[in-house]
């Protein structure tokens, strides 16, 4: 009885490592990663708007259905990412992810950044760079600094109302999203 | 043979325990990392650049795009107050207020993020169109049948999810208020 409790409680010990093994090691085997989501789109180097969530259609990214969005991918090893644009007078915000889908940064237009988007996204040797002013950006532009060279942008902005939704759409798709030479 | 039988059970509990757990604490959102007021969880961290490793494997698995910590917070309600699985066949009343926030809204989605409301209307609740009491509160309807004050209508069978994601809120960011009520949702009838 007491062997085979034994057993068990080994089987529990087990039990640990393999919980810890799968939540430890997910971010880089999930296949479903917002990453690859975003990769299945023609968004490197540009801004894509997304198709808003519609009742009983897949909505794999969990989008807000009020909400209109566009998203874009980089990669840093070609230069500082640059997302550039000028939005509609209505709530919107900006973030930056990884390939494991973690927000890197974000901010909203509340921040005191209005209509007028610039965002420059670095990576380690480039934030460096620009320390050592060795870099020319654009004053007021939002720098933000990316550990690592795959990272994509979402914009997200609320129309006030379903009907100017279109319009909003077309002011997404018309943002700049490219890299700068270093 | 009684090694061997102690070495299967031993794996078996390895398997059940292991891969139980992380499912566990992946879905029901309430191991760690999580805030729960009533019947709404939120991942506190989901939005942060540096996840503790439960939100990170949360945030993989999902696939969904979080909302960064400065743009809002989300949370999801898969039962109602009393505790019961929000059932598409029932008539839920939201009550009662949120934190503060620019704006909020709340869509009635599937288990897998699918809004759910009829095809051709409105697909969510957003706080700058519902209609309020003098003291700010609401009353907001989720069913199939009609409903009275501020109605949604959902199409479908089986059980479903509320998703109430609040934008630019200091709430529960370490700025504000780490306080905080969410409405009730109470079931009011099934037919």
């Amino acid at each position: 009885m007491i062997r085979t409790a034994l057993w068990l409680l080994a089987g529990v010990v087990l039990g640990g490592a393999i919980h810890l093994v799968v939540i430890l090691s997910l971010p880089s085997l999930a296949a479903n990663a917002a990453w690859a989501r975003v990769g299945g789109l023609d968004a490197l180097n540009r801004a894509v708007v997304l198709a808003p969530a519609l009742p009983g259609e897949p909505n794999p990214l969990r989008l807000d259905p009020e909400l209109a969005y566009a998203v874009c991918r980089l990669d840093l090893r070609q230069g500082p990412g640059m997302v550039r644009g000028v939005l509609p007078l209505a709530y919107w915000s900006v973030a930056v992810y990884n390939r494991a889908g973690t927000v890197l940064y974000s901010t909203t237009n509340r921040d005191g950044i209005g209509q007028n988007l610039e965002l420059g996204i670095f990576n380690q040797d480039q934030t460096r760079l620009l320390a050592q002013q060795q870099l020319d950006v654009a004053p007021g532009l939002l720098i933000v600094e990316s550990r690592e060279d795959d990272v994509f942008v979402a914009v997200r902005l609320a129309p006030a109302h379903q009907v100017m939704r279109k319009r909003y759409e077309a002011a997404l798709g018309r943002i700049v999203c490219r890299n700068n030479p270093a | 043979m009684r090694f061997l039988g102690h070495l299967l059970a031993a794996i078996a509990t390895a398997l059940v325990v292991g891969f139980g757990l992380s499912w566990y604490a992946l879905s029901s959102a309430s191991i760690f990392g999580t805030i729960e007021i009533g019947p709404w969880a939120a991942w506190r961290d989901a939005g942060s650049p540096t996840p503790d490793p439960y939100t990170r494997a949360f945030v993989s698995r999902t696939g969904a795009l979080q909302l960064g910590a400065s743009e809002g917070l989300q949370f999801v309600a898969t039962r109602d107050s009393d505790g019961q699985l929000l059932d598409r066949a029932c008539r839920y009343r939201i009550d009662g207020t949120t934190p503060l926030a620019t704006f909020w809204t709340l869509v009635p989605t599937d288990l897998d993020g699918s809004p759910i409301a009829r095809p051709g209307g409105p697909a969510a609740f957003h706080s700058a169109r519902i209609a309020r009491a003098q003291d700010g509160s609401m009353q907001l309807y989720v069913s199939r049948t009609l409903s009275p004050y501020n109605w949604l209508e959902i199409t479908g069978e089986g059980s479903f999810a509320l998703a109430l994601t609040l934008y630019d809120t200091a709430s529960f960011t370490g700025v504000g208020p780490t306080e905080a009520t969410l409405p009730s949702i109470i079931r009011e009838g099934c037919p």
